[in-house]
Parts: structure tokens; C-alpha cells; sequence
């Protein structure tokens, strides 16, 4: 079973079965808070939750006043190899009409690192926008 | 949705004021990156061009005897706010049948990080999967 499936990278190919078995969503699960506190104006805090066998991620945008809630959208949760059963990294992806956001995240030695893809559509002349931004759990 | 100004936002930072931008520059985005590690079972190589205005990828995996080309696919182009004008970064999507990458990269100091995920849809198990790699312009 080595070479008879596809694959577009070397590290997709397996060596022994895998049972294909739900990523356990727990490293990745709870509420992460920008470590720049709002500063930015980018991501105050994300809310990171399980449904079912699902990832839920719920935004709150930095607006110098009252937080703005993005809503939640189920992201896609990501192991760090084809084999493994842990989620260390998920992708999300908000519309919101007048602008699109994708979010790539992983996780290291207890931060997530995040970065956002901003693409408007709304003929405002704004630039497409990247960030770069780094989290912590919230203490219990 | 909510508008906080008369431009529509989710966060201050779309709300930067600046004159409009007609057009991102891909030019510190475009050339030939090569992954740093020669040991890398993951991308080898990732080509960024430029046609007609239009921002193209075009990734090279390991495999053997040879690189895997996955093909050219669209990209946009990002800037670091919504007044540059400059790319520092892209995404990309590529539908391989079997696999579905989501593609993301970004330049910081002529090096360019890439992260793709990657989900299956053959039916063989394999997780979802993330990773990282960093290449250097060629």
C-alpha cells in the first residue's frame, strides 16, 4: 500500500493502514486571546468549540469599543500528518458579503499562530489585506 | 451587517483610512522559491508569475523518481493593509480529484512561508492535514 494511492507529496504516502478515525479536537478546542490584547485592531479573542465531530470557531473583531462578533462558521481541523489523530491547526473561511476572510491557524508549544486573508468585494478601493497574530488560552 | 463607518468593517482595521488602491504589486511575490529543507518530503518548489495582471502559482511536490507538478492555479495577491499596495502574501486552492489543498503563503525578509492544507476525498483514510515550509527565492 505504498505507492498505489494518489498522492502529490511524498509524505502522503502510507506505509501501513489508517483507520481514518475523527482528529481529536481537544488540543485546539477553548478561547484563545490576542497576546497584543486588541492593540492591532485585527482579532481580540476566538472561541474554539466541538459539535459533534465538528470544529466550530467563533470571532470577535478589535474595534476600540465594543467587540465585534463575526459569528460562528465550522472550520476545518488539521492534523499534522496523514497519520495523525490530533488537530494542531484548522482553516476557516467567514463571508461576509462585502469581504471574504480565511483564516490559517496552527499551534506550538502552547500559542496559535494565526494569520487572516482578506479579500473585499465591495469596489471600495481597499487593498486585499494579510496579518499575522499570535494567541494564548485564556486562563482558567 | 453591521456598518461602523461608511466603509463596512469587522475589525478596526478595515476601517484604515487611505486613499483607494487601483492595484496590488505581486513583483516580491513572483519568481522561483525553493524549499529549504533538501529533506523536505512535502513541497520541493513554488513558481509565482505573473499574467496579465492576474497572480498564478504553480506548486512542485516531492515524489519519486521526480517532482510531482500539481499544475498552474489562480491566486490573489494580499498586502500588509488596506492602504499598501505592495504583496507580502497569497492564497491559492487546488481541486487534485483525490485531494483538496488550501493553500497560504507569505514573504518576511525573502523568505517565503507556505502552508497548506490538505484534505482527502478517496476514501483511504488519511487524516487532514497542515504543515509548513519554508523556501528561498531561487
Amino acid at each position: 500500500m505504498t505507492t498505489t494511492i494518489a498522492y502529490r507529496r511524498a509524505e502522503e504516502r502510507l506505509t501501513e493502514p489508517v483507520d481514518g478515525a475523527p482528529l481529536d479536537l481537544a488540543p485546539v478546542v477553548g478561547t484563545w486571546l490576542n497576546a497584543d490584547k486588541g492593540a492591532s485592531g485585527s482579532i481580540l479573542r476566538m472561541h474554539l468549540a466541538q459539535r459533534g465531530q465538528e470544529l466550530a470557531i467563533r470571532v470577535f473583531g478589535a474595534t476600540g469599543g465594543e467587540p465585534y462578533d463575526w459569528g460562528e462558521v465550522i472550520a476545518g481541523a488539521y492534523a499534522n500528518s496523514v497519520t495523525g489523530n490530533e488537530a494542531w491547526a484548522f482553516i476557516a473561511r467567514y463571508d461576509f458579503g462585502f469581504m471574504e476572510t480565511s483564516l490559517f491557524a496552527y499551534t506550538k508549544t502552547g500559542i496559535l499562530v494565526q494569520t487572516t486573508y482578506s479579500v473585499f468585494r465591495d469596489g471600495s478601493g481597499r487593498a486585499n489585506y494579510w496579518t499575522r497574530e499570535f494567541f494564548h488560552r485564556e486562563e482558567a | 451587517m453591521r456598518a461602523t463607518s461608511e466603509r463596512q468593517g469587522v475589525r478596526a482595521r478595515d476601517h484604515a483610512a487611505g486613499p483607494a488602491v487601483p492595484r496590488v504589486d505581486h513583483t516580491p511575490l513572483l519568481g522561483t522559491w525553493i524549499n529549504f529543507d533538501t529533506k523536505t518530503t512535502g513541497i520541493s518548489r513554488v513558481e509565482l508569475s505573473d499574467r496579465d495582471g492576474s497572480l498564478v502559482v504553480r506548486v512542485f511536490g516531492t515524489g519519486e523518481p521526480e517532482e510531482v507538478d500539481w499544475g498552474e492555479a489562480a491566486a490573489i495577491a494580499f498586502s500588509e493593509d488596506v492602504r499598501d499596495a505592495e504583496a507580502v502574501a497569497f492564497t491559492a486552492e487546488y481541486d487534485l480529484g483525490f485531494e483538496r489543498v488550501w493553500l497560504a503563503g507569505y514573504v518576511n525578509r525573502r523568505l517565503l512561508t507556505v502552508e497548506p492544507g490538505t484534505t482527502f476525498a478517496d476514501g483511504n483514510g488519511r487524516a487532514p492535514y497542515f504543515t509548513r515550509a519554508h523556501l528561498y527565492p531561487e
